[in-house]
């Protein structure tokens, strides 16, 4: 397709997609909202995580402390700026994180972001009992469900906009080299260390303002609810079914998981977890290079 | 440009085995230089500390004037030092063109979008894979594979190239494209240092030679000459045939 039409097709999508609220029922807003929130942290994760394969488990720690943010800021300081400080800090600890982590490799990566997360909430736990005194905290903004599903869908498109420019830039080509060999990627001539740590940044500080953004539906907050580290192996497993390499992957896997995920919640709400190890490894078995790939697979086969 | 490569007491080593010791050598503009040795002399860990794969332990390499002892590898590459790799190391998420641009886009002038296409194109049609930039890297066969490296080493315009057993697992045929083809290279002015076990190749391409055995430069001098030298037989094929 060419790209000013598909430009065109996107913004109508889009713009069918900000009036739904206005004709849908309320609870049907809920679940856009949902989705739209899923489909911003799996495109953001694979922004870094697709291409170098750096398997990211610390989804939930930049989730939460945007939530976080929102929560302890709320009263303090108006609204845009009380986003903007979410972003400055979940871009802050990026770096930080992505500095101390980003030389290893493979499993120890995955490991120490998953570790990171469980950190980031017992530390936030500990302050709040010890230090400010507060067991939970409370939103108090002037925002409908509707409210928050608009400010998400902006997001989520603005991020599907980054990750088409990236894919499109010279940033794009050495992401993919660096996850196939750092070491021929070095000698073509690119800063590794560098170019990982630029999108490692972006990454979080997006996933970061996908929390602080959907703060204040829960009203209540406290560590838990959260630091879930649920919110970010779904966002893994969806990012993975849709393909983490490509533009649309992790939307194409996060709207039909999420679906499935509201409904077994409700249905099956004790048997979650294992429903939802059991789909992960059915997923990265099945078709490890996500569904996408796997249709242009078969269709590649049908033809001659 | 006098783009010339100098060595001066490299040093490496792995835990107790030292892989290179106290090896100097300098490469002038233009020359193509066979790198010589036994399997485990040190070759390509001599290549690796040049291009910054390695730290060196002690000594160091200069390119023109500048010292680039302690750059990383993305330093080096912009100093204008390419290599390829003794085992071929593709892209492979990459097309065959892809990975040519990539050394186009990151290397010294940094081309983008239709030039970089374009110079990208020229690179793979002068190792011999024209019009073959939209293809998988997977698809290639072993010496297309060697080509595409080659083209992508040379898309980073480098003044010195590092050539690690490039010619290795080529059948005659393949062998002498190969050579005729580093022959064009030197022809461009650009410096070439050739890590090779096949004499044939030396011989056709090197005038002058650096043997290195069990990390140490044993000879070095005009190719003929070292190559009937006595240590140089007898490091490669025992004390038998000295
Ligand atoms: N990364 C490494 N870690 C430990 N030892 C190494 C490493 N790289 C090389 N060596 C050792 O250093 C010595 C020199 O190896 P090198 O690969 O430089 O030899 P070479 O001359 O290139 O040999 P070949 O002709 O087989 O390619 C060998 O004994 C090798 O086992
Ligand atoms: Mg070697």
């Amino acid at each position: 397709m060419k790209t000013p039409l598909a430009f065109a097709l996107a913004a109508v999508v889009l713009a069918a997609l900000a009036a739904a609220p206005l004709f849908i029922p309320d609870y049907w807003t809920g679940v856009l909202l949902g989705m739209t929130g899923y489909v911003a942290l799996a495109t953001a994760w694979a922004l870094f995580s697709g291409p170098t394969r750096y398997v990211s488990l610390a989804t939930v720690a930049f989730f939460g402390v945007g939530a976080y943010t929102v929560a302890v800021l709320n009263e303090v300081l108006p609204y845009p700026l009380v986003l903007l400080c979410a972003g400055g800090i979940g871009a802050a600890m990026a770096l930080v994180v992505g500095l101390s982590t980003l030389r290893l490799a493979g499993v120890y990566f995955v490991i120490f972001t998953f570790g990171l997360a469980e950190l980031v909430r017992q530390t936030v736990s500990w302050w709040e009992v010890n230090v400010t005194y507060t067991m939970g905290r409370y939103v108090f903004l002037p925002f409908e469900g509707r409210h928050i599903y608009w400010q998400l869908l902006a997001l989520a498109a603005v991020t599907l906009l980054i990750s088409w420019a990236i894919g499109r830039s010279r940033l794009g080509l050495a992401l993919k080299a660096i996850g196939d060999d750092e070491t021929v990627a070095a000698h073509a001539g690119i800063n590794v260390t560098r170019i990982k740590l630029m999108l490692f940044v972006i990454s979080a500080t997006l996933i970061t303002l996908v929390g602080a953004i959907q703060a204040p539906r829960w009203t209540y907050i406290e560590p838990s609810i959260v630091f879930n580290p649920t919110v970010s192996f779904m966002t893994l497993i969806m990012a993975l079914l849709g393909g983490a390499m490509r533009l649309w992957g992790p939307l194409v896997g996060a709207v039909p998981l999420f679906l499935l995920f509201e409904w077994l919640s409700v249905s099956f709400p004790d048997h979650f977890s294992i429903i939802l190890g059991l789909l992960f490894i059915l997923i990265v078995f099945v078709m490890p290079q996500g569904v996408l790939a796997k249709l242009e697979d078969l269709r590649g086969r049908g033809k001659p | 440009m006098s783009a010339e490569l100098h060595l001066s007491h490299l040093h490496k080593r792995f835990g107790g085995l030292v892989a290179v010791r106290d090896v100097s050598f300098s490469l002038a503009p233009g020359e193509v230089v066979g790198l010589l040795g036994p399997n485990g002399s040190g070759k390509t860990t001599v290549m690796n500390m040049i291009s910054g794969a390695l730290p060196c332990d002690g000594g160091s390499v200069k390119v023109g004037t500048t010292d680039i002892t302690r750059m990383k590898p993305h330093r080096v590459a912009k100093h204008g030092v390419a290599r390829t790799f003794q085992l071929v190391r593709p892209l492979p998420t990459l097309t065959v063109g892809e990975n040519v641009m990539l050394s186009l886009a990151f290397g010294k002038k940094r081309h983008w979008g239709r030039e970089a296409r374009d110079l990208a194109e020229e690179k793979l049609a002068f190792v011999g894979l024209e019009g073959r930039g939209g293809e998988q890297v997977g698809n290639l066969t072993y010496i297309d594979q060697k080509r595409m490296e080659m083209a992508r080493a040379l898309a980073s315009e480098p003044d010195i190239l590092l050539l690690d057993e490039w010619l290795a697992g080529l059948n005659p045929s393949e062998l002498s494209i190969g050579i005729e083809l580093v022959r064009h290279l030197q022809g461009q002015g650009i410096t070439v240092l050739l890590v090779e076990h096949i004499m044939e190749a030396v011989r056709a391409l090197c005038s002058r030679c650096i043997v290195m055995s069990a990390g140490e430069v044993i000879a070095e001098g005009p190719s003929a000459e070292v190559l009937a030298r006595p240590a140089v037989i007898k490091a490669y094929l025992g004390d038998d045939h000295a």
